[in-house]
């Protein structure tokens, strides 16, 4: 699960933690901008029920003589004259005398009789909830302290809370969905240029150009550079090592060839001996410098032509081939592009080629045949041939080639190391026409 | 047999010009480019044994640059350089077949002969006119199954006469090709060596043609 949350892409990385943040932030937002709405639409409607019940307090006519006291406040508000309308007011002398808002019309509001101000919930005429503020007053002349009470339907407090809740709910969901929309942009916007190298990665890869892109922001910018300046190392290295081998082949093989012809010219009892160890020396060279020289599958690059690739072998061999009169047949299907090094490829078929050459009598052939997921190349000639044993010896790992067939026989060493790179299978047996058939065989998928 | 052995280096060159001289060819040396490329155009030889890495320039520009003057004559390419890229460049320029160094002499010998014979429209190894028969891998001359012995010079002389048939080859091209460059023979010579020839091989073997040259007739001879 965790190498898997490593192998996001970033883009979902980005907008999973906007996500995140726009759920955690927002409704924690919202809850605390409603808490506070609450808190003061609960102050101001306590506030407005502690002036009515002042000014209540204040109308209160004290006329000495006069039971009841009169009264007829004005309130200022209508709701307080219609009946049941939740507003309501009630001022109570002793125990019978009351004197009541016409809204409260027969009913009458429970008493707590509590000597400071206080705030209480009750349950009015028709079921609402009512907060109700109540005093307890001392007139003068009355020996009886006056109770008087104001109270208002707390409901119209809760429908706006959540009125505003609503509202909050609808804004912060519009908000949030505004943000993910902004995030979602803003990561597109901000990410392109890493889509933009990828793309130019790509074509790298399938060959459509030969560099990055590099008309990008600053910190990208730098990476690309660095990736041409990697990639063209990359092929100044192969070919600085196939110029070395290729020189190193010439300075040594010139004195080589200078020993061969003077050990030529010794007695034939020294001779031999002399002549053996040339050889080794010399198959060691060959297997080392092709080994360098040896580029293996690319990783960049279009698929490789395989016809145009072989045409300049092809055609150097068929000369060869008319020169010393062998009949020299090749061919090539319809052939997809594939995954090889040019030079591989030359080397390898070349290498095949002139072996079977050397060896045909008469007559040699070639087929490259396109499998729908494999390219074989098959070499034939009507030469000696190798025994079962010795093509068995020859496949073995670390089995030498040349030691089964002597002198240019090392060519299928060389062979056998590229079809080895390649992901390749050789294989050797006797040919229709007579001699050895060789066969390498290679997936075409992309290694 | 007279061949053009370019070769830059002195210690391969010599041996491998000792060599072919054992075996009966001529060789010319040149050491670089240049020199191959005025003796290529004045001189007449059967083949060119050309190594690649040459001190004034490659090879191969040497011999494309030979080809496009239309001299046609074998080439064989001495390369150390083994990689078929270079290989390839060889055949493009004009090559007529490789051999790469290290060789033995014995390769050298096989490829050149097989050059000069084809360049003379023989595809066998073994060439018969009459009774007479010329290997020219094994380097020998028989008549009726009977080898015959010869100096060099002289199987030099017989060998080009029967590669030649039924042409008729005259006394300049049998002395470019049968003889050193610097002990050219005036025409007594040849005589005098056609004439042991002739012991050699029958009478009637070798037909002179007044003012043109010679000919082998060994099938005419028979009859």
């Amino acid at each position: 699960m965790l190498a898997k949350l490593r192998r996001w892409p970033i883009s979902v990385r980005m907008l999973v933690s906007a996500l995140v943040l726009v759920l955690l932030v927002l409704p924690l937002a919202g809850t605390l901008l409603a808490w506070n709405f609450r808190e003061a639409v609960n102050a101001s409607f306590n506030d407005r029920l502690d002036s009515l019940l002042n000014v209540l307090i204040a109308g209160i006519e004290y006329q000495p003589g006069s039971e009841p006291p009169l009264h007829n406040p004005q309130l200022g508000d209508p709701r307080f004259d219609r009946v049941y309308s939740g507003w309501y007011w009630q001022i109570q002398l002793g125990d019978d005398r009351v004197l009541t808002s016409r809204s409260l019309w027969d009913q009458r509001l429970s008493e707590a009789r509590a000597t400071n101000r206080r705030s209480r919930e009750v349950t009015g005429p028709r079921g609402q909830t009512l907060r109700v503020l109540e005093q307890r007053v001392q007139l003068g002349s009355f020996s009886d302290p006056i109770n008087v009470a104001v109270a208002a339907d707390l409901s119209e407090v809760r429908e706006e809370v959540s009125r505003f809740q609503a509202l909050l709910t609808v804004s912060l969901a519009t908000l949030g969905g505004l943000l993910l929309v902004m995030f979602g942009l803003q990561i597109r916007w901000g990410l392109a240029p890493l889509r933009r190298i990828e793309r130019s990665l790509r074509e790298v890869e399938s060959g459509q150009r030969s560099a990055l892109d590099t008309d990008l922001p600053e910190e990208l910018a730098g990476m690309a550079r660095t990736m041409n300046l990697v990639l063209e190392r990359d092929q100044v290295l192969i070919e600085r090592g196939r110029a070395t081998a290729g020189n190193l082949a010439h300075a040594l093989k010139t004195p080589l060839a200078v020993l061969h012809t003077q050990v030529e010219t010794l007695p034939e009892a020294q001779r031999s001996s002399f002549q053996k160890e040339l050889h080794r020396l010399n198959d060691a060279v060959r297997h080392h410098l092709a080994r360098a020289s040896t580029a293996g599958p690319p990783a960049f690059g279009p698929g490789l032509e395989v016809v145009d690739a072989l045409a300049p072998v092809i055609q150097g061999l068929t000369m060869l081939a008319k020169r010393r009169g062998i009949r020299f047949e090749y061919r090539m299907g319809c052939l997809s592009p594939t995954r090889f090094e040019q030079q591989d490829l030359q080397e390898l078929v070349g290498n095949l080629l002139e072996n079977a050459l050397n060896w045909a009598k008469q007559s040699a052939t070639l087929d490259v045949v396109q499998g729908p997921d494999s390219l074989t190349i098959e070499v034939n000639d009507d030469g000696p041939g190798m025994s079962d044993e010795d093509c068995q010896r020859a496949l073995e790992r670390g089995g030498r080639l040349d030691e089964a067939r002597s002198g240019s026989g090392l060519g299928l060493s060389i062979v056998k190391d590229l079809v080895q790179l390649y992901g390749g299978q050789l294989s050797l047996g006797r040919s229709d026409l007579g001699g050895l058939k060789v066969i390498a065989q290679f997936p075409t998928r992309a290694p | 047999m007279k061949i053009l052995l370019v070769e830059d280096d002195t210690a391969l060159a010599e041996g491998l010009c000792a060599s072919l001289k054992d075996a009966g060819v001529l060789v010319e040396l040149a050491g670089d480019g240049r020199t191959a490329d005025f003796l290529v155009s004045t001189e007449r030889y059967d083949a060119v044994v050309l190594d690649l890495g040459l001190p004034d320039g490659n090879g191969a520009q040497w011999l494309s640059g030979w080809r496009e003057r239309d001299i046609d004559l074998p080439v064989l390419i001495l390369t150390a350089r083994e990689r078929w890229s270079d290989k390839a460049a060889g055949f493009s320029a004009g090559a007529d077949d490789y051999v790469t160094k290290p060789f033995e002499t014995a390769e050298v010998l096989f490829r050149l002969r097989a050059l000069v014979r084809r360049a003379h429209g023989h595809a066998h190894p073994v060439i018969s006119v009459g009774d007479l028969t010329l290997d020219t891998h094994a380097g020998q001359v028989s008549r009726s199954g009977m080898p015959v012995s010869l100096t060099a010079q002289e199987f030099r002389l017989v060998s080009h006469l029967i590669q030649a048939t039924p042409r008729v080859v005259s006394r300049t091209e049998l002395s470019e090709h049968v003889y050193d460059g610097d002990q050219e023979p005036d025409s007594n010579v040849i005589d005098v060596q056609v004439s042991r020839l002739r012991r050699k091989l029958g009478n009637h073997t070798i037909e002179t043609l007044r003012g043109q040259g010679y000919r082998i007739t060994a099938g005419e001879d028979s009859r």
